[in-house]
């Protein structure tokens, strides 16, 4: 069989099949499940924009909140300023440590 | 078109009357398509309802009345490959479904039930949807929009979106593969039928 003899053979076989699977009728419950299923879905999307809306409000509250805490005057511990030598030097004067028996030049210097 | 432009754009507009008449206009079309699509007629409702309800999700992205029929088109090619796709995970147990169809099938043509004309397009049906599985669920698809459906390359670009040539090569490929095993199902059929 030629290439030929097998392609009209099978345009045959897929008219045949086309022939055997008609177009179907419509069940009675088609437009009534359709609009159910539409229905559903868009119940569905509702509740996910609702919970979206309360989630957005959520975060939103939550970063007035935080902006709130932040806003409030001394509810920093310390405001830090200068270098961290210079933080260090102002937490352990140099009094205090030579009460401690630490003597370097900076507490010498002081002394003096 | 089996509708008038104005019935779509109500629809658009979310007129579900309006919608409803384009599902009945269009149903009983889409059903036929499908049906040869996947190929299984217990489930060719439930996928042209998911037809219809992409539909109305996204009728309002669509953006000429002129192109509904090739977009409703892809919509029902879209859902027939999600389905195909999902059958393809299935395939066990759907094994067993056709055979036990197959079983009562026999059964009933063993009682005199199922005439020949019938039994003729069960075979023919069977045969065809087994030289389809020689290819993917997407060349199956166009495979059958070309040459079962009828519809030309020109109204496949529009569905596909891609260019003529594309379309040539890869309906020529499916094609090949569909007629290497249509020989090799005769080949198989022949000892069959010398024995009866």
């Amino acid at each position: 069989m030629n290439q030929r003899d097998r392609d009209n053979e099978l345009n045959a076989l897929f008219a045949a099949y086309k022939a055997a699977v008609p177009d179907p009728d419509a069940s009675a419950n088609f437009m009534p499940e359709l609009w159910r299923k539409i229905e559903a879905r868009q119940s569905f999307t509702i509740r996910v924009r609702k919970l979206t809306q309360v989630f957005v409000g959520a975060a939103a509250a939550i970063c007035l909140l935080f902006a709130m805490v932040l806003a409030v005057p001394g509810s920093h511990p310390t405001e830090l300023r200068g270098t961290y030598i210079d933080v260090l030097a102002d937490a352990h004067p140099a009094d205090n440590l030579a009460a401690l028996g630490i003597h370097g030049d900076a507490a010498e210097a002081n002394t003096k | 078109m089996l509708v008038e432009f104005e019935q779509i754009q109500k629809a658009q507009a979310g007129d579900d009357a309006a919608f409803n008449q384009v599902v009945v206009a269009y149903r009983k079309r889409i059903l036929g398509t499908i049906a040869r699509l996947i190929g299984r007629p217990e489930d060719v409702e439930d996928v042209a309802q998911e037809v219809f309800l992409r539909l109305y999700y996204s009728l309002d992205q669509l953006r000429t009345p002129e192109v509904f029929e090739p977009w409703l088109y892809r919509l029902t090619v879209n859902a027939s490959y999600d389905y195909l796709r999902k059958q393809r995970r299935r395939n066990e147990s759907r094994m067993s479904d056709l055979s036990e169809q197959q079983v009562m099938m026999a059964d009933a043509a063993a009682g005199g039930k199922v005439s020949s004309e019938e039994q003729r397009r069960k075979q023919v049906k069977e045969l065809v949807d087994s030289l389809l599985g020689a290819v993917s669920e997407q060349d199956r698809i166009l495979l059958t929009l070309k040459e079962v459906e009828g519809l030309s390359l020109k109204e496949l670009e529009k569905i596909y979106r891609v260019n003529e040539n594309a379309l040539k090569v890869r309906l020529f490929r499916a094609r090949q593969r569909v007629l290497n095993a249509f020989e090799a199902s005769q080949g198989s059929a022949k000892p069959g039928e010398q024995k009866s």
